[in-house]
């Protein structure tokens, strides 16, 4: 169990992560590890994370999603952000300026299809 | 306000002023009646009795002169809203206006010979009139310009809604056709419509056709490649069709760097590919 969130396996090698509300991320070394130790055991391929209860993206999230996207590749797993609201894509697409570490797809049941890397 | 006055126009509120309604018919036919044909005859007797009963009951307030009355606010109303009606009805401001002025001499004229007083000789009671009747007018373009703007704001609203004309033109597939010229806001009015419908609809593939731009300028440019990468984000895909020579010569030399943004040459191509990218096979039925 993982304070901040849940982690849920759906499919052979597929993981589900559900951020709650009192989801921590200046805690964000030890989440990543947390996370990346039990996909590592389980053997996933692909993590999706869920951001459907997230109305903005600020420079502060966005460092986490990227950090752990990062360490997702490293472990050879495929983050593909799901659900994400029109308010957090219009924020997010006004301050990055490079492609995310991140896939995005409007639901998992589309990631076969878009995957899309921005 | 002198005493001397507020006896005056307390005296002509004492006078027999249901007879002169009629007399106050007449600038509402020549302005509405007849040829313009905005009002009937019974229409324009009720307005004269309505207005000759607002303006006695303002006469006979307590301070005539107040326009913080309730008496002078209900006449301010009342012309408001005569303004409002004619306007609604294909009537122009300056009907209303010279209505207004014409119904101030018919007014005066009507007490003068009612009370036997000449206005020319008691000048305070002319100015009073004269006054009360300019803040009248005043109400009237007030009216105007309220039912201007709201015009204005109905039609803004309307060409923004036709001006983003977004269609599911297959399952999942959107289309936005953009016409006329871009700037800021109007991007920004895009962007919103184009990402909720994104949500609402789970479109895979939005398509935007430029076809119809003529022209665009750097904060525009940047504003583009912001929609498309927000779609990106939420997990759709963009595909821009319809590039003009020119608009292409201006992202360049603007330095928008369209790499990993789908481009297609027409919107016909740009639907191809989006079927493509679905798995969607478009063929002619075998005969």
């Amino acid at each position: 169990m993982i304070p901040g969130l849940h982690l849920t396996r759906i499919g052979r090698d597929a993981f589900l992560l559900e951020p709650s509300r009192s989801l921590n991320i200046k805690n964000e070394a030890e989440l990543i590890e947390h996370i990346a130790r039990e996909l590592q055991q389980a053997k996933a391929s692909c993590l999706y994370y869920d951001l459907a209860g997230l109305a903005l993206i600020d420079p502060v999230y966005y460092a986490w999603l990227d950090a752990l996207a990062r360490t997702m590749a490293a472990i050879n797993v495929r983050m593909v952000c799901i659900h994400m609201q029109p308010t957090a894509a219009f924020a997010l697409s006004g301050f990055i300026t490079e492609k995310p570490a991140f896939e995005t797809a409007l639901d998992i049941s589309d990631v076969h299809f878009a995957g899309n890397p921005v | 306000m002198n005493q001397k006055l507020s006896e005056k126009l307390s005296a002509l509120f004492g006078l027999k002023i249901g007879n002169i309604s009629p007399l106050l018919e007449e600038p509402g036919k020549i302005h509405f009646g007849s040829d313009s044909n905005l009002m009937d005859d019974d229409e324009i007797a009720d307005l004269s009795a309505e207005f000759l009963s607002l303006m006695a009951g303002l006469l006979g307030s307590k301070n005539p002169d107040d326009r913080k009355s309730p008496e002078f606010h209900a006449l301010e109303m009342f012309f408001a809203s005569l303004s409002h009606k004619i306007l609604m009805r294909g009537g122009r401001v300056e009907e209303v206006v010279r209505y207004t002025q014409l119904l101030q001499y018919a007014l005066i004229e009507a007490l003068e010979k009612d009370s036997g007083i000449a206005f020319t000789e008691s000048r305070s009671v002319l100015h009073y009139f004269t006054s009360i009747f300019n803040e009248l007018i005043m109400a009237v373009f007030r009216s105007y310009l309220e039912e201007r703007e709201r015009v204005l704001e109905a039609q803004e609203a309307e060409l923004r809604e036709t001006s983003t004309p977004i269609t599911e033109i297959w399952d999942g597939v959107l289309t936005l056709p953009i016409i006329g010229t871009l700037d800021s806001s109007r991007t920004m009015l895009v962007m919103e419509a184009l990402l909720n419908r994104v949500a609402k609809d789970h479109a895979e593939v939005v398509v935007m056709d430029l076809t119809g731009v003529q022209n665009i300028d750097s904060q525009v440019s940047h504003h583009l490649i912001q929609i498309v990468r927000a779609v990106q984000l939420m997990g759709s895909s963009a595909i821009i069709t319809g590039i003009q020579p020119e608009i292409a010569r201006a992202l360049i030399s603007l330095n928008i760097d369209l790499n990993g943004i789908a481009t297609r040459a027409s919107l016909s191509d740009g639907l191809k590919e989006a079927f493509r990218r679905m798995g969607i096979q478009v063929s002619h039925k075998a005969s």
